[in-house]
């Protein structure tokens, strides 16, 4: 009846996990996870499709390049959750299954978990995610609940501080702009606009597919084949996603907002300069980063530690870096109640460890912890899923992680700290108390 | 289903191991209890932070952050919860199992880092040192007053506050300001000294260990630890029938309004019909399907979110919604109208069912999470009894409408509170 499916087997053996990866008609890429003796099952289906994808072309399409407004990939994401039957959450509950979806800057994700019914869960969440279903009518319904949405951020500081931040260290790039769009934004968006969004994204050839839990392969893998065997797709030829260029200097250095809170909030971001770096190039990059970040403001570190004992920080500060193929960035912060000070007391954190250096010791202690919490994080499956497609969409291996950290050296995080932390590249966002 | 071992060793410490090979982890928490007061509630939230800055064999916390780098990145954390009328203190560590670092003996090493933050305290002039205790007391106090930060959560605890004003549970977690001022450093041993020695001391290790070996590895790390005769926790005060409903308005530049209703559920964790509550409170918030999203998010598009939560010990449920100002009546409207719908048994067979599955999937899956095991066997643990998952799922798929409709009927609502921006809300 159908053809015997081809599987590649991933095995990682530190990890003790194997992962089955098979390709299907029309280029549906399906990757599986089995863990024995779990009762949750989870799922994911996922487009490359975010917020910054609001200028494109499709090729075959002559030149014309398609604009359309902020929040769409987030609005759409919303609205997938009607069909014509009704609500796809009530769906799920007659199954047990939980269901869910988020949209970030790059990409839109569905998911369920569930213990039981998972064949069931499983052929709902292939049919929601391909059978959009738009009406003018439900699309205003939307935009109210979108518009408390967006009210809901407007009161969240950490939310606010961020996306002030992204505002200023790009110029040009929609990564400066909210995943929901504005009141504004969001009032321009049709029917139409989102029927045009979804055939160009939601074509199987830009999306994918990860489920992990206590299934077999060989089962999910026919029900997929035979989900995408049921519909048509007009060909697609390839996505352009345009950017436009980003230099690298930042907006303005500084930018601050007044909100309800008990004391100032600081986000302080470094603008990374590349263009398009992906698969394994720019996992390295992100690894020597994250590595870099630990060895200068990480917990062990006497920087951490002099901050916190003057009271210029809390448990919760933080210092991460994110690296997406079109952009990428060093993100720092937290709540203080002197952010000046703060600001100048981590520039010269970072001025010290550049004028003195980095050492061997401190650059292995790092890793083997960075080790050790990737070999954590294996504990949850969500975690695992997300994370896996995330970096496949980046054309990376998250599996990856733990070999390529212990194939580093010291030197590829010397050439960060001498790279990255330039001034002109530098922002501050604040928000201060009312 | 999930199989639990339980030992008491010297020391009176109840020590609950449960072996599990899915993980690639090892979770040991060690944790007490105090009842919550006004008087004590800073110094309870205090302990652990003071603690967590070093100890006798890890004099500061950079200490202690290289000796987990050591371990391979092991996890060490600290919490202070609320639980009914009690603050819960925690300590944890998570360990890699050894099967992914062979001959590394994680587990060992990491119980006796923990032992001696838990016991060994680092100490000066009969105290604890008083860098880290006025350091500590500052963190504190910040963190009071920055609950106004996430103004979800704001409202409701501040309707939980204002609902238990004359009560423990109107106490905030982490105390007052007012409180936390007066502590000292020799103050805050003694009272350490006293509660290590007089309040329960539970310790819970999920993973994959033999429960034996387990046992004997905390048995020596604790060994010498005082506690004779650990004092029992008196049930909370749960019974509660309102007079009548109290509004609180209160108001500060938030671009969004939060509604919170809070309710009396007069029934609690260990009750034989805390389930037939639990099931209520699906059918009214606890989901997507449930009717408080169906109706205020989905009918009317009133609200994002609008959701509806247990406190499971205490016997008290909070409805959450944020709202434009100008629609305060009509969602408060619909939410009152969800309830009675449930008190006048108005459940359909689909929300009965997807409730049901709903609800029994949760509980499958805690079997999935260490974690998710461990805030059950506390939960029990604190509800004085011992079932395990299997009773639950039990109960939920016997549960009827009128079971439903019964706890429903013991819920009264004691408090409407509103945070806006605005003078006045048109009534």
């Amino acid at each position: 009846m159908s053809k015997l499916m081809e599987w590649a087997i991933q095995e990682n053996e530190l990890l003790q996990e194997k992962i089955y990866h098979t390709i299907l008609d029309p280029g549906l890429n399906l990757y599986i996870l089995p863990k024995k003796g779990y009762n949750k099952k989870y799922a994911i289906f996922s487009t490359r499709f975010g917020s910054i994808d609001n200028h494109f072309r499709v090729s075959g399409n002559g030149e014309e390049v398609i604009s359309v407004p902020d929040g769409v990939a987030h609005f759409l994401e919303h609205k997938l959750f009607d069909n014509e039957e009704g609500n796809v959450f009530d769906q799920f509950a007659g199954y047990g299954g939980s269901a869910n979806a988020f949209t970030s800057f790059t990409n839109t994700t569905y998911l369920f978990s569930c213990t039981d019914f998972f064949p069931e869960n499983f052929e709902l969440l292939l049919d929601f995610v391909q059978s959009p279903y738009f009406t003018e009518e439900s699309v205003s319904k939307e935009q109210g609940i979108i518009q408390q949405e967006i009210r809901m951020y407007e009161d969240n500081p950490s939310w606010r501080v961020y996306f002030n931040l992204l505002s200023i260290l790009y110029g040009n790039h929609p990564v400066r702009n909210d995943i929901a769009g504005s009141f504004e934004s969001i009032s321009k968006i049709t029917k139409d606009i989102l029927y045009k969004c979804y055939e160009t994204f939601y074509h199987p050839l830009n999306m994918a597919i990860f489920v992990t839990g206590d299934v077999s392969p060989e089962q999910v893998g026919a029900q997929v084949a035979s989900s995408l065997a049921r519909r048509t797709f007009a060909p697609l030829e390839g996505i352009e996603r345009i950017y436009p260029p980003e230099d690298g200097v930042v907006v303005q250095q500084k930018i601050t907002q007044d909100l309800a809170v008990s004391q100032p909030l600081v986000n302080i971001g470094y603008k990374d300069l590349y263009n398009n770096l992906e698969g394994q190039e720019l996992l390295k990059r992100e690894l020597s980063m994250e590595l870099l970040l630990e060895m200068i403001f990480g917990r062990s570190e006497p920087l951490y530690n002099n901050l916190y004992e003057e009271g210029l920080i809390d448990e919760k500060f933080s210092a991460g870096y994110v690296a997406e193929c079109t952009y990428g960035y060093t993100l720092m912060g937290g709540e203080t109640r002197d952010p000046e000070k703060l600001h100048a007391r981590i520039l010269e954190g970072i001025e010290a460890v550049r004028k003195n250096g980095l050492d061997e010791a401190t650059f292995q202690r790092h890793r083997r912890k960075t080790q050790g919490e990737f070999l954590r994080s294996f504990n949850s499956l969500e975690f695992i899923a997300n994370n896996y497609l995330a970096y496949r969409f980046r054309n990376s291996d998250f599996f990856d992680v733990y070999r390529m950290l212990g194939e580093m050296s010291l030197s590829d995080v010397e050439d960060l700290l001498h790279e990255h932390f330039k001034e002109e590249r530098h922002a501050i966002s604040i928000i201060n108390p009312m | 289903m999930l199989q639990v071992e339980k030992k008491t060793i010297p020391g009176q410490i109840d020590v609950y191991v449960i072996p599990t090979n899915k993980f690639k982890t090892v979770l040991v928490t060690v944790m007490t209890r105090q009842l919550l007061s006004r008087e004590l509630a800073s110094k309870t939230a205090l302990l652990p932070s003071v603690m967590e800055r070093g100890s006798r064999d890890y004099p500061t916390y950079q200490d202690l952050m290289i000796r987990l780098e050591e371990l391979y990145g092991s996890g060490f954390s600290s919490d202070v919860l609320k639980k009914g009328e009690k603050q819960v203190l925690s300590f944890s560590l998570e360990v890699i199992n050894d099967l992914y670092a062979p001959g590394k003996d994680l587990l060992r090493q990491g119980i006796s880092m923990l032992r001696s933050v838990i016991n060994q305290p680092l100490l000066e002039n009969g105290g604890f040192k008083q860098d880290y205790v006025v350091q500590e007391k500052e963190q504190l106090a910040k963190e009071i007053k920055g609950l106004i930060n996430d103004k979800v959560n704001y409202a409701l605890e501040r309707c939980v506050q204002e609902m238990c004003n004359t009560e423990p549970f109107g106490v905030f977690k982490y105390g007052s300001i007012e409180e936390l001022e007066k502590i000292t450093p020799e103050d805050l041993y003694a009272y350490y000294e006293q509660l290590m020695a007089e309040n329960p001391l539970d310790i819970y290790i999920v993973g994959e260990v033999e429960p034996d070996d387990a046992f004997k590895l905390v048995e020596d790390a604790f060994a010498g630890t005082n506690g004779v005769a650990r004092r029992a926790m008196p049930p909370d005060q749960v019974q509660h029938i309102p007079d009548d409903v109290r509004y609180h308005d209160e108001k500060l530049p938030v671009n969004q309004g939060k509604l919170t209703l809070g309710y009396r559920t007069n029934t609690t964790y260990g009750d034989d019909d805390y389930v037939s509550l639990l099931f209520y409170n699906g059918v009214l918030g606890g989901f997507p399907h449930s009717k408080l999203f169906q109706n205020v998010r989905e009918k009317a598009s009133l609200a994002y979110y609008a959701f509806s939560r247990l406190e499971k010990h205490k016997g008290i449920q909070l409805i959450g919604s944020g709202i434009e100002l100008q629609n305060y009546n009509r969602a408060l409207e619909i939410i009152k109208e969800q309830v009675d719908q449930i008190k006048k048994g108005e459940i359909n067979h689909e929300e009965m069912e997807n409730t049901r599955r709903g609800l029994v999937n949760q509980f499958k899956v805690i079997a999935d999470s260490p974690y998710s095991m461990l805030s059950l066997s506390m939960d029990e643990l604190m509800g004085g009894r011992q079932e395990g998952v299997d009773y639950y799922i039990g109960k939920l798929e016997s549960m009827r409408v009128d079971d439903v409709v019964a706890a429903a009927n013991k819920v009264y609502l004691d408090t409407v509170y509103f945070l806006h921006a605005e003078e006045e809300v048109k009534a």
